[in-house]
């Protein structure tokens, strides 16, 4: 996935967005769309549409939807 | 990207280090520590240094796992991996961590079987495709990265994988920082709180910080607009006399965290009675094991590995910089002996390592002329 950070630690968190649920993994594309599976059974459920914050390809978080709003 | 550009904007982070210069006072030196390596790199990839006013000095903290493993966990890696019946798995940084004999990378190139992963998962695939070899897995992390490994080894228990391990080196991020509260040669003004750290534990295991300690904390984002608004946040508790711990990063950092990933972790590790950091020493209860449910899976137990415990190289100066007494073009041996291409100690390895990054982007030439026009 597109990242300029080190994967060991947490500035590699990279959020993308859920293109199909499979499982407990769901295909991914990130920013250069570029896709991935991404184990998503720390943040289920997850729908189709969605952006989370994945790491070392599992997904520990969502992004919330008003981010925009926090540069404001 | 959403989420990505709107956070590079370079009129808004205009915008936001001017208001960080309206109520900087002129007369006061200001010290904020950011906590982690990633917003090291940022601070530095992007020039964020040079947006603000040359009264606030951002100090560089210990949340680089890399540059904080101590140089015996990285030899008895080394010990593991060199295992004729071992498949030896880890991240890409950790490849060029020296050791006392040399690092992954050359015992690599001696013959030894050890792959880099981009994820914990892609090790235990590999374990699922070898049936006949042992894999492990090294582990190394703060809580972004524990319930990674956590998962994966909840896959493993529930597929019956018996050849697949964790040499375990995950630590926590809160003792740390509560030893440099404690530390008598270190004063700070206030904190950049690690944000995808508090994507998993949330906010609310930081409010020692204000409680106990008096220092306000900023949870921070990662992208050059996130550090700068939680300057401008610190700088307005500090102006304001309030002392808090607060979210600049909410569109990913609930403040409860993420209770499905730590209910998880909670399950597969359990905290060691002490853990060796390098230049903080022992910090007790700083670390994760392997639970008793999960022993089977514990590299530690299945190759018996001894704990040793060896001294960083004597030039080297990692402990000074990690605890922010020491700038890196401060080390001794910064960009002479100690260099991204050889590095002597851990901070030169890691892209978030503070010297990487000072190496990196710059800060080198620019420091050593301010130093000289200072003589």
């Amino acid at each position: 996935m597109d990242h300029d950070g080190c994967v060991t630690c947490s500035d590699a968190g990279i959020p993308v967005r859920v293109i199909s649920v499979e499982g407990d993994d769901a295909l991914c594309e990130d920013a250069a769309d570029n896709r991935a599976r991404i184990a998503v059974e720390l943040v289920a459920p997850v729908r189709a549409g969605e952006i989370l914050l994945t790491h070392g390809g599992v997904a520990i978080g969502r992004v919330a939807a008003e981010a925009e709003e926090d540069l404001r | 990207m959403k989420y990505v550009s709107e956070f590079r904007d370079a009129e808004l982070a205009r915008a936001v280090a001017a208001a960080i210069a309206s109520i900087t006072d002129p007369d006061r030196h200001y010290k904020l520590m950011e906590v982690c390596g990633g917003h090291t790199h940022t601070i530095y990839r992007h020039g964020i240094k040079d947006l603000l006013p040359e009264q606030i000095e951002l100090v560089h903290g210990p949340g680089c796992p890399v540059c904080v493993l101590p140089m015996g966990r990285v030899d008895e890696g080394i010990e593991i991996a060199e295992r004729p019946e071992v498949i030896f798995t880890c991240f890409g940084d950790m490849m060029r961590v020296p050791g006392s004999k040399g690092n992954l990378l050359e015992v690599k190139a001696q013959g030894a079987d050890i792959r880099m992963v981009y994820s914990p998962l892609d090790a235990l695939r590999i374990a699922r495709e070898n049936p006949d070899r042992e894999v492990v897995f090294y582990a190394i992390g703060f809580e972004t990265t524990a319930p990674s490994t956590a998962l994966t080894l909840q896959r493993a228990k529930k597929e019956g994988i018996e050849n697949f391990s964790v040499f375990c080196n995950h630590v926590t991020i809160v003792p740390p920082v509560r030893a440099l509260l404690d530390s008598p040669d270190l004063r700070l003004d206030a904190f950049i709180g690690p944000g995808h750290v508090s994507t998993v534990i949330g906010c609310r295991p930081y409010e020692f910080m204000p409680e106990d300690y008096g220092k306000p904390v900023a949870v921070a984002g990662f992208e050059p607009l996130d550090i700068l608004q939680s300057v401008l946040m610190l700088m307005r508790q500090l102006d304001e006399g309030r002392c808090e711990v607060e979210n600049q990063y909410s569109r990913v950092v609930p403040w409860e965290g993420n209770l499905q990933a730590l209910r998880s972790m909670a399950e597969v590790f359990e905290l060691r009675p002490y853990f060796e950091w390098r230049g903080l020493g022992f910090i007790a209860q700083s670390a994760l094991k392997l639970s008793g449910a999960y022993a089977d899976f514990d590299a530690e137990l299945r190759y018996s590995t001894p704990g040793v415990r060896v001294a960083d190289p004597k030039a080297c100066q990692c402990g000074e910089v990690l605890k922010g007494v020491l700038k890196p073009h401060e080390c001794r041996v910064f960009g002479t002996a100690c260099t991204p291409d050889h590095p002597l100690g851990a901070l030169m390895v890691s892209s978030e390592g503070a010297c990487a990054a000072y190496f990196n982007f710059g800060r080198k030439s620019l420091e050593k002329v301010e130093i000289g026009s200072k003589q």
